[in-house]
C-alpha cells in the first residue's frame, strides 16, 4: 500500500494535534465559555449565562485596570533591565572569546534555580528588620539606619523590589540567547566596518544590532510574555501587597478564583488577559522582526 | 517501498495510541479515589497543623471504633482550592475535611448537619462563640476540633526587672505589670521601645487583630446582625487609632508585617510583646533568646471589655460521602479525645474541659488566658457571609496598610464601607 505525502504527513501530526487539542485548545474554549457565565461556588454549582457582564465589571473593577498597569510597569522594568544586562554581558562574553567559558558556566547558574527559592532568597535578603541588604548598606555607611528603605513594605518602591530577584534569575537567559545571535555575525563584516574606520558605538548600533534583530525579537518576547505572568517569586515576597501595590495580573486573576470564588469573573479576566498578550506579541514580532525586510 | 509502509502504519498506531492515552487520562483517570464506600476506612481533607492535631486522634479512634482514617494534607490555599472543586462537582474524595470557621458560610449546603451530636453536655463544653458559628441556619454543620484566639505575650524577664519596674513607675504612676486596657499597652509599648528593641509589633497584613479591637470597643465587625455595613462607626475607629498609634512604638515596615513576621520579631527577642494566637507560646523555639523567659496574659479589654476573635477548625461530613456513619463516629470520637491534641505540635483543643485539664501543668501558661479570652462576653466569631475573604484581602487589608502608612483613619473607613456595601449587594 502506498499512501500519498498529505496523508503521511498527517499521520505524524496527530500526536501533537490531539496533544494540543485535549491540553490548550479545550481548557481554552472552557476559558473563553466560563467567561460568559456567573458561576456559584457554593454547591449545586448553579451556572447562569450573563453575557458580557462578567467584562463589564472587569473593566469597571479598579482592581483590574490597575493590575494591568502594574503589569505592564513590572514587565517593562523587568525586560528593560534584563536586555541590558543581558546584551552588556554577551558583548563581554563574545569580546573574551574562548576565555569567556567559565563566567558563561557561572553566570548560568541562576537560571536553574526555583522561582520560589530565589523569591525566598530575597525576601529574606530584602525583608524589614532583619535583611541582611539594609545592614549591609548600613554598615558601608550608605544607609543612616538599616530599616531605611522598606524594600518590600513601602507600596512606592515594592514593584521595584520584587521584580530583583527576576531579573537576577532570567538575565543569564537573555544574555545566552543574545551570545548565541553574536556567534552568527559573520566576523569580516565587523572586520571590515573596522577597517572603514568605524567606532564601537557606530559598531553596535549599526553592525550588531541590526544584524541580531531577529534574535533580539524573539528574546524580547519569550521574556515579555514569561514576565507579564510573573506569579510565584511575588507570592512568595508579597502576597501581592502592601496595599496591593505589587499585585500582578496573574496574581489578581488567582486570587478572584481561589480565594473569592469567581470563577466566572477570573476566566473573563484570563480572557482579556490572554487576548491583551497575543496583540503585544504580535506587535512585537511585527516591528521587531519584520520578517521579511531586513533578515 | 516496504519501509515506508511500515512508518506509517507505526504513525498511524502511534497516532491512535496516544490519543486513547490522552482521552483517558482528560477522562478522569488517575483522579481522585472516591470516598471510602461503605468500608471502615474514612477519608479524611486536612490542612497540615490540623493533620498534626488528628494523628493521636485516629490511632485512638482506630482502636475504639474499627474505624480508621486515611489522612489528606494540603496546604491552606489548596485546601480551599479542593473543597470548593469537589463540593461543586458533586463527587467528592473525603467522608470528613476539616474547615476554617471563615469558610463555614460558603459550604454551609454541602455538608451534612451533625446536630445528633450537639448534646446537652457537648454545647457546655464548647465555648459559646463556637456553638453560636457552628450553626448556620438552625444546623450545626461542623464540630469544633480546635481553636485558638488571641492573648498577650510578654517578656517576663524584663517585666520584673527591678529597674525597669521602678523606671516605669516613676515615669506612669503605676505598677509594671502584664496590660490589661488599650492605655496599659500603649504606655509599656512606649516604655520598652528603646535600645533597638520594641514595644510590641503592629500586623499591618493581617486583619484579625483590629478586629478583636474592634470586639473590645463594643461593636460588631464590619457587619452586623442585619448586615448593614458599620465599619465606619465610632468603636472601628477607635480601635484603628489605637491600632495605628502603636507603630511609634513597633518596628518599621508594619504594613507587611504578617503573623509570620511578628512571630519572628517576639522570638527574637526584638519586641517586649505581642498580640499573638495562643499557640505560640508553646512553639518557642529552645534557641530563641526568649525561650523561658514569656509571660503570658489575657487578650486586652476596651470599653466593652475583654475580646478576641477565635480561629476556630471545624470538622464537617460532606452530604455527598458515602461513608457518613463512619465519618460521625470518627467525629464523635475526635470530640470525645479531643485533648488529644494538645500534645501535638499545634497543641490546640476544643473543649472548655480540655484545656482546663492541662492549664496548671507547667508549660500551658497560655491555656487560662486562652480561655479567659474565649469565655469573654464580648469575643465574637467573623461575620458569616460568604464574601468575607473578599472583604478581607481587597477592603480590611488594604485599609490597614494605608493607615499604619499615617492615611487619615475617617477617609479611609468610609471608603472602606463604600466598597465592603458594593461587595455584598
Amino acid at each position: 500500500m502506498r499512501i500519498p505525502d498529505r496523508r503521511f504527513a498527517l499521520f505524524l501530526m496527530t500526536p501533537a494535534a490531539v496533544f494540543l487539542a485535549v491540553f490548550v485548545a479545550y481548557p481554552l474554549i472552557r476559558l473563553i465559555t466560563d467567561s460568559f457565565y456567573k458561576i456559584s461556588p457554593n454547591v449545586g454549582g448553579t451556572r447562569e449565562f450573563i453575557g458580557v457582564a462578567n467584562y463589564v465589571e472587569a473593566f469597571g473593577s479598579e482592581a483590574f485596570t490597575n493590575a494591568g498597569w502594574r503589569t505592564l510597569a513590572y514587565t517593562t522594568i523587568v525586560v528593560t533591565l534584563e536586555f541590558t544586562l543581558g546584551l552588556g554581558m554577551a558583548l563581554l562574553f563574545t569580546m573574551l572569546g574562548k576565555r569567556s567559558q567559565i563566567w558563561r558556566t557561572a553566570f548560568l547558574y541562576p537560571l536553574m534555580i526555583a522561582p520560589i527559592v530565589a523569591g525566598l532568597l530575597w525576601k529574606f535578603l530584602m525583608i524589614d528588620n532583619f535583611g541582611l541588604i539594609g545592614t549591609l548598606l548600613y554598615q558601608a555607611g550608605i544607609l543612616q539606619n538599616p530599616n531605611q528603605i522598606g524594600w518590600l513594605s513601602n507600596p512606592d518602591i515594592v514593584l521595584f523590589s520584587v521584580a530583583i530577584p527576576d531579573i537576577w534569575l532570567t538575565t543569564s537567559f537573555m544574555c545566552l540567547v543574545l551570545f548565541a545571535g553574536l556567534q552568527n555575525i559573520p566576523g569580516d563584516l565587523i572586520e571590515a566596518a573596522r577597517l572603514d574606520g568605524a567606532k564601537a558605538p557606530a559598531l553596535l548600533f549599526r553592525i550588531i544590532l541590526p544584524l541580531l534583530r531577529p534574535v533580539i525579537a524573539v528574546a524580547l518576547v519569550v521574556r515579555g510574555i514569561d514576565a507579564a505572568r510573573a506569579f510565584d517569586t511575588i507570592l512568595i515576597q508579597t502576597n501581592g501587597g502592601p496595599d496591593s501595590a505589587s499585585e500582578t495580573m496573574s496574581l489578581l486573576i488567582y486570587r478572584t478564583m481561589i480565594r473569592f470564588g469567581d470563577p466566572g469573573l477570573a476566566s473573563a479576566m484570563g480572557t482579556i488577559y490572554l487576548l491583551a498578550m497575543l496583540g503585544i506579541a504580535f506587535f512585537a514580532v511585527a516591528t521587531i522582526w519584520r520578517p521579511g525586510t531586513d533578515t | 517501498m516496504s519501509s515506508r509502509k511500515t512508518i506509517s502504519r507505526l504513525a498511524a498506531v502511534g497516532g491512535l495510541s496516544t490519543a486513547v492515552i490522552l482521552a483517558a487520562t482528560a477522562c478522569g483517570a488517575g483522579g481522585p479515589a472516591a470516598s471510602g464506600g461503605s468500608s471502615d476506612s474514612i477519608n479524611v481533607l486536612v490542612e497540615a497543623g490540623g493533620h498534626a492535631e488528628l494523628t493521636a486522634v485516629a490511632e485512638k479512634c482506630k482502636q475504639e471504633t474499627g474505624v480508621s482514617a486515611n489522612f489528606v494534607e494540603l496546604p491552606y490555599d489548596g485546601l480551599f482550592n479542593r473543597l470548593s472543586s469537589e463540593f461543586s462537582s458533586g463527587s467528592v474524595s473525603f467522608d470528613v475535611a476539616a474547615l476554617d470557621s471563615v469558610w463555614l458560610p460558603n459550604f454551609k449546603d454541602a455538608v451534612q448537619p451533625l446536630d445528633e451530636l450537639f448534646t446537652d453536655d457537648v454545647k457546655k463544653d464548647i465555648f459559646p462563640s463556637l456553638v453560636k458559628e457552628a450553626n448556620v441556619d438552625g444546623h450545626f454543620i461542623g464540630m469544633p476540633a480546635w481553636t485558638n484566639a488571641e492573648i498577650i505575650l510578654y517578656r517576663k524577664d524584663l517585666f520584673e526587672n527591678a529597674q525597669n519596674k521602678a523606671d516605669f513607675k516613676t515615669k506612669y504612676g503605676y505598677d509594671l505589670a502584664a496590660p490589661t486596657t488599650w492605655k496599659q499597652y500603649q504606655d509599656i509599648s512606649e516604655f520598652f521601645t528603646k535600645d533597638g528593641m520594641y514595644g510590641t509589633d503592629v500586623k499591618g497584613a493581617v486583619e484579625t487583630e483590629w478586629l478583636a479591637h474592634v470586639l473590645q470597643a463594643g461593636s460588631p465587625m464590619v457587619l452586623d446582625a442585619n448586615n448593614n455595613v458599620v465599619i465606619d462607626n465610632a468603636a472601628h475607629k477607635e480601635a484603628l487609632d489605637f491600632y495605628v498609634s502603636m507603630t511609634k512604638s513597633a518596628p518599621p515596615g508594619a504594613a507587611q508585617v504578617d503573623w509570620a513576621a511578628a512571630q519572628n520579631l517576639f522570638n527574637q527577642g526584638k519586641t517586649a510583646m505581642t498580640r499573638f494566637w495562643a499557640h505560640a507560646y508553646r512553639q518557642i523555639p529552645k534557641d530563641s533568646p526568649v525561650y523561658g523567659k514569656v509571660g503570658t496574659a489575657a487578650m486586652i479589654g476596651g470599653s466593652a471589655g475583654v475580646a478576641g476573635v477565635p480561629g476556630p477548625w471545624y470538622l464537617s461530613v460532606p452530604k455527598a460521602s458515602k461513608n457518613a456513619e463512619n465519618a460521625k463516629k470518627f467525629i464523635k470520637c475526635a470530640y470525645d479525645h479531643n485533648d488529644l491534641g494538645i500534645q501535638s505540635s499545634l497543641g490546640l483543643a476544643s473543649r472548655i474541659s480540655a484545656f482546663e485539664k492541662y492549664q496548671d501543668q507547667p508549660g500551658y501558661e497560655s491555656f487560662k488566658p486562652l480561655i479567659a479570652t474565649l469565655n469573654a462576653p464580648a469575643t465574637a466569631t467573623r461575620p458569616a457571609t460568604t464574601k468575607w475573604q473578599q472583604i478581607v484581602d481587597t477592603v480590611l487589608v488594604p485599609t490597614l496598610q494605608k493607615a499604619v502608612a499615617g492615611g487619615d483613619t475617617t477617609a479611609l473607613l468610609s471608603e472602606a464601607k463604600k466598597k465592603v456595601q458594593d461587595l455584598i449587594k
